[in-house]
């Protein structure tokens, strides 16, 4: 994975196949968690624009009430309230988002096909670009961040300490090889995330950060730049 | 918030052009406020990016926010009428942010710090 670069298409960095493959299908299992925990029948279409009506209900999984969070610390009502109006858009427009960046790295979903057992190997090429529109960046960064807040929790990363701690390990080499055993995201852990299951949600979590940052400081330049 | 991979070499680039922002400052015809919580996963220059692009705020007066927000846990990011502040909650929540309003008689201490 190289970092995101501004150039005239778009934001550009080329990521290996298992790289988009994991990073694509954990977008995914989050979309279906927040599409689960949010109310958000399965037969809803995610769409740009369009406005659904529906209860908001306040998700059970911690992940899900983090991405979709009270709106008040301590008055129920203002909560319950603003949620009723606002779940339900806003859970639907980070599903799009989601989605979309996942069909951006993997428009095939070879990784499934990979996974299921049905395709050998990926069949797209190594190291590929992966093109980031201007237009779609803030959608993007935003993808991962959700992506990135889901898999803190099943890390189980309370605080800025928890973070650097797996920081550290990941950088140091801790992190495991094998990308290609994959865990579901849909289920609330029982005890943490063990040495196995650390090394492998840490290192996507690391490396989902990295591209972030990267990206979020091309686009902080661009910003400045068209203000200056 | 993550400050490990975050580039802490851009603090002093915009200073010429602080603090001409006022209208994040809670007054009497502003009785709700926008609070912005820290978290330990959002980058502190996607945090920066937001507060700069949502709300428009020069990159000196977002990099504040931002490090009030990281060292203090909160930081109050707008003032306005409740009906904006719920529009500027949805929207942090859209980026990831953790937002949380309230009228702006509510907490003042730490709400009215974050106003600067």
């Amino acid at each position: 994975m190289t970092p995101f670069r501004s150039t005239p298409d778009g934001y550009v960095a080329h990521w290996e196949a298992v790289e988009r493959h994991v990073l694509a299908r954990v977008a995914r299992d989050v979309a279906e968690l927040v599409r689960t925990e949010s109310g958000v029948g399965p037969g809803v279409e995610a769409g740009e624009g369009v406005a659904f009506t529906g209860v908001g209900r306040v998700p059970h999984d911690p992940a899900v009430q983090r991405l979709l969070p009270d709106a008040h610390k301590e008055d129920p009502d203002v909560a319950a309230d603003f949620r009723h109006l606002t779940q339900t858009d806003l859970a639907t427009a980070k599903i799009a988002r989601l989605e979309a960046f996942a069909d951006a790295l993997d428009p095939d979903r070879a990784a499934a096909r990979v996974l299921d057992g049905d395709l050998d190997e990926p069949e797209w090429d190594q190291g590929a670009q992966v093109v980031v529109p201007r237009d779609e960046a803030q959608a993007f960064a935003g993808a991962l961040t959700d992506v990135r807040i889901v898999l803190a929790e099943r890390l189980e990363l309370d605080d800025d300490a928890a973070v650097e701690q797996l920081h550290d390990e990941v950088i140091a080499g801790v992190a495991g090889d094998d990308l290609d055993e994959t865990d579901d995201l849909d289920e609330t852990d029982d005890g943490g995330p063990g040495g196995e299951q650390r090394r492998y949600w840490g290192g996507v979590f690391v490396a989902a950060g990295f591209a972030q940052e990267s990206l979020v400081d091309e686009m902080l330049a661009d910003l400045r730049a068209q203000r200056g | 918030m993550l400050s490990t991979l975050a580039d802490a070499g851009t603090a002093t680039e915009e200073e010429t052009r602080t603090d001409t922002w006022t209208d994040a400052v809670p007054g009497l015809a502003d009785p709700w406020v926008t609070i912005v919580w820290n978290d330990p996963v959002n980058l502190m220059s996607y945090v920066s990016y937001v507060f700069e692009s949502y709300f428009g705020y020069p990159p000196a007066k977002a990099r504040k926010l931002m490090l009030q927000v990281h060292h203090d846990g909160r930081a109050v990011v707008s003032s306005g009428p409740r009906e904006r502040m719920e529009v500027d909650v949805q929207a942090m929540h859209g980026f990831g942010l953790w937002a949380t309003l309230q009228p702006s008689g509510q907490g003042a201490a730490g709400a009215e710090g974050g106003a600067a």
